[in-house]
């Protein structure tokens, strides 16, 4: 009989076996700085995957992409490896079968190839094994998987991978069952668990041999039922593995005995305590999945008090590389597999180095498992599925950016993050790497990182965090984008002088081609001024030139304002410049006086509330003290006001009208009334269909509404009556007119109450007019061409001053100071000669191009202003004062710095020293948390002669 | 419009079951009856303006424009309403005292024994215009039971059946407590215990051990009847044979397993519920190892669309039950996707029917209704609650259209079968008048709230306390 059943048992179980591979896949070519193959241990740089239909086809350094073949290259900073196979993981059941051996339970039965597993493959997971089920001696066999790919092979990979099974704990605590009694009656108890197999690390290896002896053609049937002999036997005929659960040295060390007389393939599953051993396990040849002892987002345990909470383990999957056991690294069953980096990372811990710990997550449960002819590594003819990531996979931080499967994308993250948007928005983030970072401040940081996100400098430091899909580029130097402090990129050759309360940023706009080659050579930020001043000033712009919108253009409007001292005519020098700042000083006096007069001046204190009635009084007396037309109708009003209630007509009212078509049709008006304006709404299906708004006016007792339905204006004109008896209802009498039609009606007031929810207002808001107050001090007029100077006042706007000659600056600076003002002078020829006289009197000097100046007795002699200026501690910024001649401000500064300025004091001028004179250094000009995303990726040191500017962000986007 | 011959029988059935529209056949049913209607939709095909139906001895004699009337048929004048076939319910797991059963595999079991005539359930088939019924078990099972095509009405099961042995219910989703893979496994443990039994049987008569027969004598099975005599070997289709079976006599293979054998060997139809698409794989797999693949009908949920490409390539119909939307969210996009689920079975060419719910606010003509609003084709969605599910019942001679041989089942509906404003009217079975809305008291009831005259508020039960129809 049992032969019978085996020679019938294949064709069924044949059935379930996926049919040969058919998919058609991908056909691409992908390229990144890194490719770790793993197989052969070699790692490729600049690499090319060669993929068609789902398979590799090649992979190396140098290849030819077949003509017509898309070609994806993610670039030099991205790091390409093979699909990460999961030993085990939370996709199989977890519940506990029927019986003590089940070896026919197929894990690939429970496996759901129609569902998008996203949250493996968004942390490179690609196959993954799958349990038939948990907590027995033998529960069944488990399969390989995809997580994504074609279904019509089902996704399964090998769906015998191995026989499952425990001898640890978990087999071993499995609870006993109840059988009912058949037929129950009330005589018969529910009766005791039956106890379940085996209880004890002993009996589980007796239970082993006793179904290895029953797979074998040996007895046992009745222990272990009909069906675990038929398919155990199969199980050997095909030489499937035996994956079993151990944990503690115990279980782990009867498995090895057990392992000669088994003659199988053997996987010790757990292996917490397998440490000791790894030389046992070397020479029987067991492979080890090394369950990594993490918790991921869950509070830790308490060690030696909670059950089965033993101290972790971090050194087995070391001890087992040393010792040169087969292993993998695994999530623990009750972990998603998407931490399954994490696991492996967790093993470094221990020891294990990176190539070994990502070779345990790939090729090694490949091997394992069966299925490394399909996948672990990244090898002509195997699956082409692979994870593409932002470093290398084993450094902490590094994140997936795309998953690939069988040459498909199936998942990446840029269309994960424009699929959140909104709720939870996932930036872009860049990490800047690089070997010396200058901050612009005169301080380097070697080795140095930056962390733009969201357009923000978020993190400055020799170690940053690098966030989930953030962009990793590495770099020798890095310094924040150049300022060109006085330039004129955007005016497109105009000539004009606006006046100061002019909006520069009306010129500007984001996407010009030249703008972008300005910020590509480092120029980020630029000071946008008219060519000239008025005797007013001129306004100056600071905006970035490649900003993708106009608002992240803007840096500061008015950055500054830019007037000329020295005239053609020397007398009149500084003429105009006076008259500003005399015209300044007094405007600021007559707004600090009014500030210093409110600060002193206490309002009136409102009256307390005790009666409506004096309230409104105190209200008419504001409204109306100059009126004095109204003050005898007020006195009336107070008269009148003991006889009529305060809100009279508030409320529902109901009459019943008759029109010629329609009798006795009840009238509801339900109203409200706020002093006199009376506003609501009326039904009443002779006058109209539905409800419509009704509003009007009280005077007294005499009310007049009007609204508009559907046979046209609705009128009613009629008198509030009081009771004579207070219990009965108040009266509104009067007529109502629709359609020329008037009916007279008496309404009875069924309710004072008036309560809706509030509607929006219909009427335009009544712009808010300032509050007069009697005594209040009176607030000067608003000037706006002086509005700016009062800020330059503040220091929060950069006053720009053309000057030359050396009596000029004197003068100029002079009469700044006088006004308060420390100016930036522009030009300034002679500004070298009288720096001592400076030195804390101006914010800065924008001196002209002309750096080195020949000593006009000599010839030969020359001096570096740039560097004396800077040398006595007065800041100095490069200017261009041209359009895209900005863009040569950094050969400017290297002629400076090759001239005899310090590199150091190039990248200040060029940077702080510049937003500090422009007074935006609350935005842009160093790398500082907070601060704007505008870094410059260099290949050598600033200024030093070979070097360029590599790579420029604004605003944390890639100018490109 | 008058059907004074059968209304007399129902006058006096509806004082006897008070408020119950089922009405008792009467003594002696027309032999002859000519309907005349405005419009008749014969789903074969035509549509007739006008037309003329004639019954006779409870078969359809002629349809059509130009018939001529029998001198002695009673003439229906119908000349405003629209005749149908009547819809056909594919599967339905309704009308049973309970459709599910605790035990795993129970093909022994025959919902003969659970259906309820009185189920007012088929009251509520009559009165949405469903004419044929398939019942089989919930599917809440591994193997169910054996299930019945009935029309909805008659007071016993005989006059109940259309056909016996319907088929038997498959579960390929996992009965409660049971994971996919223990379902897998009880599925393909049942059909090797089958096997294994009957190679025990063969063994057993070539020892020379008659345990079978013995304990067939002691339970009083047949013995002796050309049927109980022989066993055909099993070569049809079956992947799996068992060589000598042909030794056994019928009446000693156990009245448990033989249910299954049947089913093997493709004399009864499987019906095969599916909740995902992953269990489509599974009951494809059962049933083409097994052998009665081409005796399959899917019964599926929205989701089971996605493995509609396996469908198509094993060739097997599938029932649809509600809803004909499958909605989910991508995982990835966070996007909504909206599926309408039979466009995609008639796209790949699968044949399909339409199934109503558990609850009769979803019936057949509603299915189609909705989905002709979806945007299917009419007179797809028309076959797939007519003609389609008669085919799958094997029953395409007899029901699904208004042909001449075809039983006398004729719906008349006051205006499109497919229209809500459309009330079924009349319905005749097998050319007997079986529901007439002007005595359907439940319905007068709900869509007037008056209750008719002729009923007592004392015997209204099951109405509860509801005056508010006097008031």
């Amino acid at each position: 009989m049992i032969a019978a059943f085996f020679a019938w048992a294949p064709l069924a179980l044949n059935a379930a076996l996926p049919a040969p591979a058919s998919h058609g896949g991908g056909t691409v070519a992908v390229r990144a700085g890194t490719i770790h193959l793993v197989e052969s241990g070699s790692t490729l740089e600049n690499g090319t995957i060669l993929v068609r239909d789902g398979h590799i086809e090649a992979v190396g350094e140098g290849l030819s992409v077949p003509p017509g073949m898309r070609v994806v290259d993610y670039g030099s900073d991205a790091v390409i490896v093979p699909g990460f196979v999961a030993a085990d993981s939370s996709y199989g059941s977890r519940a506990a079968s029927a019986r003590t051996a089940e070896p026919g339970l197929l894990a690939v039965d429970g496996f759901d190839p129609y569902t998008t597993y996203a949250w493996a493959l968004s942390s490179g997971v690609t196959s993954a094994y799958i349990a038939p089920a948990r907590g027995r001696l033998i529960a069944g066999q488990g399969a390989v998987v995809k997580l994504a790919g074609a279904v019509d092979n089902g996704r399964v990979v090998n769906a015998r991978a191995a026989l499952h099974g425990a001898i640890s704990d978990e087999a071993r605590r499995t609870p006993g069952y109840w059988e009912p009694p058949v037929p129950a009656t009330v005589d018969v108890g529910l009766g005791v668990a039956q106890p379940q197999l085996p209880k004890t690390v002993t009996g589980a290896i007796v239970a082993l041999r006793e179904l290895l002896e029953l797979a074998r053609g040996g007895e046992g049937e009745d222990e272990y039922g009909p069906y675990a002999g038929p398919a155990l036997m199969e199980v050997l005929r095909r030489g499937t593995p035996w994956r079993l659960g151990a944990q503690s040295e115990a279980e782990v060390r009867a498995l090895i005995e057990f392992a000669p007389e088994l003659k199988q393939p053997l996987v010790i599953d757990g292996a917490l305590g397998a440490g000791d051993f790894a030389a046992e396990l070397a020479a029987a040849g067991i492979d080890v999945i090394v369950d990594a002892p993490i918790r991921p987002n869950r509070s830790p345990r308490d060690f030696g008090k909670e059950q089965d909470a033993v101290w972790p383990r971090y050194d087995v999957a070391a001890r087992m590389a040393a010792a040169g056991v087969r292993f993998a690294i695994a999530t623990p069953d009750s972990v998603s597999v998407r931490d399954l980096l994490f696991a492996a990372r967790s093993a470094s811990r221990g020891g294990l180095a990176p190539h070994d710990a990502l070779r345990a997550i790939t090729l090694s449960p490949a091997e394992m498992l069966g299925v490394a002819d399909r996948v672990g590594s990244l090898e002509p003819t195997k699956d082409a599925d692979f994870v593409v990531m932002n470093g290398h996979p084993l450094s902490g931080g590094a994140s997936v950016l795309a998953t690939w499967v069988e040459g498909e994308l199936v998942w990446d993250r840029e269309s994960q993050a424009s699929a959140s948007s909104g709720a939870s928005h996932t930036p872009t983030s860049v990490v800047i790497d690089v070997d010396s970072l200058h901050l612009g401040d005169g301080n380097v940081l070697s080795p140095g990182q930056v962390l733009l996100q969201d357009g923000h400098i978020v993190q400055v430091g020799s170690s940053v965090a690098v966030p989930p899909g953030a962009r990793v580029v590495r770099g020798a130097a890095a310094m924040p984008g150049m300022i060109d402090a006085l330039g004129h990129l955007g005016l497109e050759g105009s000539k004009k002088v606006p006046s100061t309360d002019f909006k520069m940023s009306r010129i500007i706009e984001p996407g010009d081609f030249a703008d972008r080659r300005v910020a590509k050579s480092g120029v980020t930020t630029v000071a946008l001024s008219p060519r000239g001043a008025s005797k007013k000033g001129a306004p100056i712009l600071a905006y970035k030139p490649a900003g993708q919108s106009l608002d992240s253009q803007i840096v500061d409007e008015p950055a500054a304002l830019r007037f000329q001292w020295t005239q053609r005519d020397r007398r009149q020098s500084g003429n105009d410049v006076r008259a500003v700042l005399k015209k300044t000083v007094e405007y600021d006096k007559a707004w600090k006086a009014y500030e210093e007069a409110l600060a002193k001046w206490t309002p009136p204190a409102p009256k307390p509330a005790e009666d409506k009635e004096d309230e409104e009084d105190e209200d008419e007396d504001e409204k109306d003290s100059d009126d004095g037309k109204k003050d005898d109708k007020k006195k009336k009003k107070k008269k009148k006001k003991k006889d009529i209630p305060a809100k009279p007509v508030t409320g529902a009212w109901v009459a019943f009208v008759s029109t010629d078509e329609i009798e006795e049709s009840r009238m509801r008006l339900y109203v409200h009334d706020d002093d006199g304006e009376v506003a609501g709404s009326l039904r009443c299906a002779a006058l109209t269909d539905g409800l419509i708004d009704i509003e009007g006016m009280r005077d007294e007792r005499k009310v007049t509404l009007t609204g508009y339905g559907t046979r046209g204006e609705v009128s009613i004109e009629a008198d509030v009556e009081d009771p004579e008896d207070d219990d009965e209802p108040r009266l509104l009498k009067g007529t109502v007119t629709v359609a020329g039609q008037s009916i007279e009606f008496e309404a009875e007031q069924t309710s004072t109450e008036y309560v809706i929810a509030k509607r929006p207002e219909r009427r335009r808001p009544e712009p808010v007019k300032e509050e007069k107050v009697k005594g209040a001090p009176k607030k000067p007029r608003v000037d706006k061409s002086l509005e700016p100077m009062r800020h330059a006042l503040e220091g929060k706007l950069a006053v720009l001053v053309a000057v030359e000659r050396k009596d000029e600056i004197l003068a100029c600076v002079d009469a700044f100071e006088a006004a308060g003002i420390q100016p930036v002078l522009v030009g300034a020829s002679d500004a070298h000669k009288v720096k001592d006289q400076l030195v804390g009197r101006v914010a800065g000097v924008l001196l002209s191009h002309q750096i080195v100046r020949t000593d006009v007795r000599t010839g030969t002699q020359w001096t570096n202003r740039y560097a004396e200026l800077a040398g006595a501690g007065i800041p100095v910024a490069f200017h261009s004062a041209a359009e895209e001649g900005a863009a040569e401000l950094p050969m400017v500064a290297a002629y400076a710095v090759s001239q005899g300025m310090s590199a150091a004091g190039a990248v200040k001028a060029l940077t702080a020293d510049a937003a500090k004179i422009l007074a935006i250094e609350d935005r842009v000009g160093t790398i500082a948390s907070g601060l704007d995303g505008d870094v410059l990726l260099l290949d050598g040191d600033p200024f030093d002669p070979a070097t360029s500017v590599v790579r420029v962000w604004v605003n944390g986007e890639e100018v490109r | 419009m008058q059907f004074k011959h059968t209304l007399r029988p129902l006058t006096a059935c509806a004082t006897l079951v008070a408020s119950v529209v089922l009405l008792t056949s009467s003594a002696e049913a027309a032999d002859k009856i000519a309907i005349k209607a405005g419009r008749i939709l014969t789903q074969a095909g035509t549509e007739i303006e006008n037309g003329v139906i004639v019954i006779e001895n409870g078969r359809i004699q002629a349809v059509g424009q130009d018939v001529e009337i029998p001198w002695d048929a009673e003439v229906v004048d119908a000349s405003e309403l629209v005749a149908f076939p009547g819809f056909v319910e594919a599967h339905a797991s309704r009308g049973m005292d309970r459709s599910n059963e605790s035990v795993d595999v129970t093909p022994f079991l025959n919902v003969r024994d659970s259906i309820d005539p009185v189920n007012f359930y088929f009251e509520d088939a009559l009165r949405s215009g469903i004419t044929t019924i398939n019942v089989q078990q919930g599917a809440n099972t591994v193997i169910g039971a054996q299930g019945l095509v009935v029309k909805p009405y008659g007071m016993t099961i005989e006059e109940m059946l259309v056909r016996p042995d319907a088929g038997l219910k498959i579960a390929a989703r996992p009965k409660g407590g049971k994971s996919r893979a223990t379902q897998a496994q009880a599925l393909r443990r049942t059909f090797g215990d089958l096997k294994r039994y009957l190679d025990g049987l063969v063994q057993d008569k070539k020892d020379g051990n008659d345990k079978a027969r013995r304990e067939a004598l002691y339970q009083g099975r047949d013995l002796d009847s050309e049927e109980a005599k022989g066993t055909r070997p099993l070569t049809s289709s079956a992947v799996w044979t068992v060589e000598g079976l042909e030794a056994i006599p019928r009446g000693e293979i156990d009245e448990k397993q033989e249910p299954l054998l049947k089913l093997v060997e493709g004399r009864i139809p499987a019906w095969i519920h599916c909740q995902q698409p992953l269990d489509v794989e599974l009951a494809l797999e059962i049933a083409s190892d097994n052998g009665f693949l081409h005796r399959t009908t899917l019964v599926l949920e929205a989701a089971c669309f996605k493995a509609a490409d396996r469908i198509a390539e094993r060739g097997v119909p599938v029932v649809l039950l509600p809803s004909l939307i499958h909605r989910e969210r991508d995982p990835i996009t966070g996007e909504e996707i909206e599926t309408f689920v039979p466009s995609v079975y008639e796209e790949k060419g699968i044949p399909y029917a339409f199934a109503s719910a558990g609850s009769s606010a979803e019936a057949l003509w509603f299915q189609a209704a909705f989905a002709v609003g979806q945007g299917l084709d009419r007179a797809a969605a028309l076959n797939a609650v007519t003609t389609t599910p008669a085919d799958m019942l094997r029953l395409g001679d007899r029901v699904g259209s208004l042909e001449p041989g075809k039983d006398g089942n004729v719906v008349l509906f006051s205006g499109d079968p497919l229209s809500i404003t459309s009330f079924v009217e009349y319905v005749v079975l097998e050319g007997e008048l079986v529901y007439d809305r002007s005595k359907d008291v439940r319905q007068q009831h709900l869509i007037e709230g008056v209750r008719p005259s002729n009923t007592a508020a004392a015997t209204d039960e099951g109405q509860g306390d509801d005056g508010h129809g006097h008031k």
